[in-house]
């Protein structure tokens, strides 16, 4: 059974479908990780709220679940860019430790402000629709990121601030801008995922720590080795959980994130560049 | 408005400034008129590049004044400041190593609210430099030591600057580089363009400016015309190797 090349197949399209969440799911983190330096334990929470903001659309105004995708990322870019803007922006400068320890207390605000919608709901499944959806958010955020003034604004913040700083660029504003961005990717995620998912107000944790994940197998603040690690990530678990059984999943994800980093330290696609002298 | 005769003057009065519990610059006075190339030379260490961060705000004074145009902006962000038309090209050039040389030149002109010419300024500066022509499209860690100036030279540039800030941007390069450098230098001050130099080879320095100043831990020590310092017997001396005596304090590291 276990070489029957028809079930391989579908293994195969399914973890690269749900390597496509995903990859939406890290997106937002790695750009917050790789931009501004702050690893944002809040993320799931944003991923959260996008599911339930798609639910809730979905049940009381029958708003189909993909197009209220750029409605769910605008609401979450609304409350992303203040929180950056008016919150972390007041600790940017302080110890990694400090945001750290910020956005673990976002993380638990918000996670208890959602307790008191609850229900695991599992939506029909149009998995192809989400992975299209997600593989489009990746190439509008690349082409985002590479193709337009604020792309390369944000880009050169993220390498040398003060120089950025030189060109006129109002760094305060591309962090903050960023963030909300993040927000909006990890919204779009939760709206996807919560077409076929469970959706529950405790999933927050389980997806940041895939944003972790996946952005340490990629490379940091890449958006291809988003993409790359969500779905190598998504056909490790499938074929995991399909051979050894569903236990195992995160066992020989995690052997081969170890095995990765000590290959590769900075991800598959992750490049540390600096000028000599 | 500007008030009349100070256009492209800066001016910098009593500043103290420094990090932390260490001050740097100790009462310092400059003046930098329009269309004038000024250098400030001095050992390592002296204060040169914190002067320059002074003026350019990245670094708050601790006591003094700047003005430029007439215009106070001690207190101002360096986002502001590059809009007031100071470019400030740092010491190690700070180019954006990940970006193209494409990018990096057309973030130069990210504060310029007149977007439709920057496009025009792009190709003047690429005549500048018509060796980055063929680099447009690669990496700025891709280029020589000496590309890598001009980039960062013409990235400046592309804010249209009535003031320029250049710190040492003969450091690591051959010397028909650093000519070809001073030459678009002078090319700028004939265009009314005022320059402030800081330069570890004053020889290079003190022969394309108008006048100079001496910076010595911390304090303006001698100022004169380009000319009268470099015939200045102290000078000579420390910095020239033209005669006996100390040449500064080798291997400290400039602030």
């Amino acid at each position: 059974m276990i070489f029957n090349t028809d079930v391989a197949l579908q293994n195969a399209v399914n973890g690269l479908l749900i390597g496509g969440t995903y990859a939406t799911v890290s997106l937002g983190f790695s750009l917050v990780w790789g931009i501004l330096n702050i690893v944002n334990l809040a993320h799931g929470a944003f991923v959260m709220l996008g599911a339930y903001e798609t639910y809730w659309l979905f049940t009381l105004y029958h708003v189909d679940p993909l197009a209220s995708l750029p409605l769910t990322a605008a609401a979450l870019f609304a409350l992303g860019y203040p929180i950056q803007r008016y919150v972390i922006n007041l600790v940017i400068r302080a110890s990694f430790l400090v945001t750290f320890l910020l956005t673990f207390g976002l993380e638990l605000l918000i996670n208890s402000g959602r307790s008191l919608l609850l229900g695991p709901v599992v939506l029909p499944l149009v998995r192809v629709a989400t992975f299209a959806v997600a593989v489009a958010v990746a190439i509008l955020l690349h082409l985002l990121l590479t193709r337009t003034r604020l792309g390369s604004a944000i880009r050169a913040t993220a390498s040398d601030q003060e120089a950025a700083r030189l060109m006129g660029i109002p760094i305060a504003h591309v962090y903050a801008l960023t963030f909300g961005i993040a927000a909006a990717t990890a919204a779009i995620a939760g709206g996807l995922i919560s077409l076929s998912f469970p959706i529950y107000p405790a999933m927050d944790a389980g997806y940041t720590f895939i944003g972790f994940v996946v952005c340490a197998l990629g490379g940091l603040g890449s958006v291809p080795g988003a993409l790359l690690g969500g779905v190598i990530l998504g056909l490790l678990q499938t074929y995991t959980a399909a051979w050894l059984g569903p236990n195992y999943d995160n066992l020989v994800a995690f052997a081969v994130l170890i095995l990765i980093l000590l290959l590769r330290p900075a991800g598959l696609l992750g490049r540390v560049q600096r000028f000599r002298g | 408005m500007t008030p009349a005769g100070l256009e492209g003057v800066l001016r910098a009065e009593h500043l103290d400034a420094g990090y932390g519990s260490v001050q740097v610059l100790w009462d310092v006075s400059l003046e930098v008129r329009r269309g004038e190339v000024v250098a400030l030379i001095g050992p390592n260490g002296a204060g040169k590049s914190t002067l320059l961060r002074v003026v350019s705000g990245l670094l708050r004074p601790r006591r003094g004044a700047v003005t430029f145009d007439g215009r106070e902006i001690t207190r101002r962000t360096p986002e502001e400041i590059v809009r007031l038309g100071i470019a400030h090209v740092p010491q190690g050039r700070r180019l954006f190593p990940d970006l193209t040389v494409a990018e990096n030149l057309m973030l130069g002109a990210y504060a310029r609210a007149d977007r439709a010419q920057v496009a025009g300024d792009l190709d003047r500066v690429l005549a500048l430099f018509p060796v980055l022509r063929e680099r447009l499209a690669l990496p700025a860690i891709q280029l020589s030591g000496g590309e890598q100036q001009m980039a960062a030279l013409g990235r400046a540039l592309m804010a249209r600057p009535r003031l320029l800030l250049i710190d040492e941007p003969s450091l690591g390069l051959g010397p028909i580089v650093v000519q070809a450098l001073m030459e678009v230098i002078g090319d700028l001050r004939r265009g009314g363009t005022s320059v402030l130099l800081v330069e570890q080879d004053v020889g290079v320095a003190l022969a394309h400016a108008d006048r100079g100043y001496v910076l010595e831990t911390g304090r303006i020590t001698l100022t004169d015309r380009a000319e009268a310092l470099l015939g200045h017997a102290a000078i000579r001396a420390a910095y020239l190797g033209l005669a006996v005596g100390d040449v500064g304090r080798p291997g400290s590291q400039d602030r």
